[in-house]
């Protein structure tokens, strides 16, 4: 228990330190894109013929705040506000705290995100060992081939096909926003059906983009663990074909733990093509959208969920590669 | 299905081939063999002359791209093993013949302990007292000097190179298995782990009453457990006889060769003579003709396009033009 805590502490320690960095350099970034929205509104209310007084509290009233200072004294106010848990005002949407807004947007990116990576990751791992163990027959061949295929093919490509077929050619769903507004919001029926219409085709099209990646991963693990002695050996013992496949898919699995979490800590960043595709209001699309409008809290908001999600995300992989393998587990202990 | 007594076991003309780019190779070209019920027969001979892909056959479990091409493996109690197969076959191997794998130090699952490893064996066997199973298991292994408790809750990282080996014996012995194949049972051990589980193998096999084959390249080990021993070269078994006797007085020329190249321990290092060339490997394996005879002192014409059969004589077996022709005239008899 004690070794686990060490660990964890250890992770800790380094996540934080990862997150201040990408913190700094993302500030340091953002606030060198040129164009500034609140200078731009400050000029444009001076060039209508305001005094230069009465400019910046109209422009302060606006935004909530107004840039001052240095570079560096704004960058001790931002860190001083994340560690008070203030992410800052959004600049593109005034009088709104930027938590709320990356709160909103992350509901939409989350569950289609998630339902997308793991379908991509159910399907791809279960036919990854088809392929790997047919792999030298034609089903086999054609399993590996689609997943080739399918990784090869853009995310964007893939989601304006699968508009193309599903919303234009046979336009049995929508192919644009989260929910149809004639719908109160709530736990009711016609709401939840329309919300998951909406969401079919994204999660389809992000489970397309991303299950090429899974049975390719899946099968080369999977052809590795059939050449391993030990599956041999337990073949000459008899071992019934269930417990075989278990020992097999098992060890075949392992590795992709480690990229299955970083896909998930990846999800926060929210799928940015498919999300504008589909006009949902994600995280992606909000990514992109700050981006557009300078909007720095915002932008460095979104960066700082992003961080925060993939360190958290390492950690978790590690700690669970200590549960389930236990050779991790003993190299802790040592 | 359970026997209680030794079982012999008769293989008749097997030939294994390998596919390869350039057509099927034979591994082994008609190889006959017997083992006597209730012995140890060791099968001695160079990398690649086919010990392991005879040992397989035993099982039936020879690797693609390698497949039994002809030829017939009986097993008293089992039948034909190479007519075997899916379930019946499975349930053969394991339970009816134990095998110890050549690479036995990497022959568990790296994610579960020893233990339930054991039991998946048990349930794959429809083994209904598990916990006999474990006591048993428990009990192999503390014969074999080690703690069986603490080794059945290990990981095989947790375990050394002996260990893991004494831990694949135990799971080819632990179902009451009357046939063990052993390949390689001591390569890559040090002399005195090699030593002490010799000594578990021939004590196991007298107490159990088991047939035994152990394949290994070491004629000390031969010389030490085996009560036949069947020289391989080239995918076939060129001399087979009591071991003694094959140790002590070699008939074919490949046999003396290799029985002239081991070093004593007292003595001249020069006095051991390596043969000279090298073995065959399967793109190199002659079509025709005898295999040996482009490193055999004793070769003829006949060499050059008749493959020597074995002959049995006094209950040895060799499979030589030359033997057969400074010998009395033999008559080739039936292999019995």
């Amino acid at each position: 228990m004690k070794t686990v805590v060490r660990r964890l502490s250890g992770h800790l320690a380094r996540g934080l330190a990862m997150i201040w960095v990408v913190t700094t350099l993302s500030f340091v970034i953002i606030r060198n894109i040129p164009g500034d929205p609140v200078r731009g509104q400050y000029e444009k209310l001076i060039e209508q013929g305001m005094s230069p007084d009465a400019a910046e509290r109209a422009t302060a009233a606006l935004y909530g705040f107004l840039p001052k200072g240095s570079l560096w004294s704004q960058y001790v106010d931002y860190l001083n506000g994340l560690i008070h848990g203030n992410l800052g005002q959004s600049l593109s949407t005034p009088g709104t705290g930027v938590a709320t807004i990356i709160g909103s947007a992350a509901k939409w990116t989350i569950l289609p995100v998630l339902g997308g990576t793991l379908l991509s990751f159910l399907l791809g791992v279960t036919l990854g060992v088809y392929a790997a163990i047919k792999r030298s027959g034609k089903l086999g061949d054609a399993l590996a081939i689609s997943g080739s295929l399918l990784h090869g093919i853009p995310q964007y490509v893939i989601g304006l096909l699968v508009v193309a077929v599903f919303s234009t050619l046979w336009p049995i769903l929508p192919a644009g926003g989260p929910v149809d507004i004639d719908f109160t919001p709530g736990f009711n029926g016609p709401y939840i059906a329309s919300l998951i219409q909406h969401a079919t085709l994204p999660v389809l099209t992000y489970a397309l983009a991303s299950y090429g990646g899974w049975i390719l991963a899946m099968k080369s693990s999977v052809a590795t663990v059939l050449g391993d002695d030990f599956i041999m050996a337990a073949e000459l013992r008899g071992m019934s074909r269930g417990i075989l496949f278990r020992y097999i898919a098992r060890n075949a699995i392992l590795p992709l733990f480690t990229i299955l979490a970083l896909s998930l800590g990846l999800l926060f960043g929210g799928a940015i093509f498919i999300e504008s595709i589909f006009n949902y209001p994600g995280l992606g699309l909000l990514l992109v959208n700050s981006i557009g409008a300078r909007d720095y809290a915002l932008m460095g908001g979104t960066f700082l969920v992003l961080t925060v999600a993939i360190v958290v995300a390492n950690i978790a992989a590690d700690l669970l590669y200590a549960v389930i393998d236990p050779r991790v587990r003993k190299g802790a202990e040592a | 299905m359970t026997r209680t007594s030794a079982p012999g076991v008769r293989v008749k003309d097997l030939t294994v081939v390998y596919k390869t780019p350039a057509g099927e190779l034979p591994a082994l070209g008609g190889v006959s063999l017997s083992l006597a019920p209730g012995t140890i027969t060791g099968i001695v001979g160079e990398s690649g002359s086919g010990k392991s892909t005879l040992a397989l056959s035993l099982l039936n479990a020879v690797q693609p791209p390698g497949r039994i091409k002809e030829g017939t493996v009986e097993i008293d109690g089992l039948g034909n093993v190479v007519e075997l197969t899916g379930e019946e076959l499975r349930r053969v191997r394991g339970r009816q013949v134990g095998y110890v794998f050549q690479a036995a130090q990497n022959s568990l699952n790296p994610l579960k302990t020893v233990g339930k490893q054991l039991l998946d064996l048990g349930r794959s066997h429809d083994f209904d007292d598990l916990p006999a199973l474990l006591k048993d298991a428990r009990a192999l292994l503390g014969r074999m000097g080690l703690d069986g408790g603490r080794v059945l809750d290990s990981y095989q990282h947790e375990l050394s190179g002996g260990m893991r080996q004494r831990v694949g014996i135990m799971f080819a012995l632990v179902l009451n298995a009357h046939l063990v194949v052993l390949d390689e049972p001591t390569t890559a051990l040090d002399m005195i782990t090699q030593a002490a589980i010799l000594k578990i193998v021939r004590d196991v096999h007298h107490e159990r009453g088991l047939t035994t084959l152990i394949i290994t390249h070491d004629m000390g080990v031969a010389a030490e457990v085996t009560d036949s021993l069947a020289v391989m070269y080239g995918g076939r078994v060129v001399e087979h006889g009591p071991t003694t006797e094959v140790l002590g007085a070699p008939r074919h020329p490949y046999t003396k060769g290799l029985i002239r190249a081991i070093p004593r321990l007292s003595g001249d290092i020069d006095e051991a003579r390596a043969l000279p060339g090298r073995p065959p490997t399967l793109g190199t394996i002659p079509k025709q003709g005898c295999v040996f005879r482009e490193r055999c002192p004793l070769r003829i014409a006949v060499c050059d396009t008749v493959d020597p059969e074995p002959v049995t004589r006094d209950a040895r077996t060799v499979a030589c033009h030359a033997v057969g022709r400074l010998a009395t005239p033999v008559v080739p008899k039936e292999y019995v």
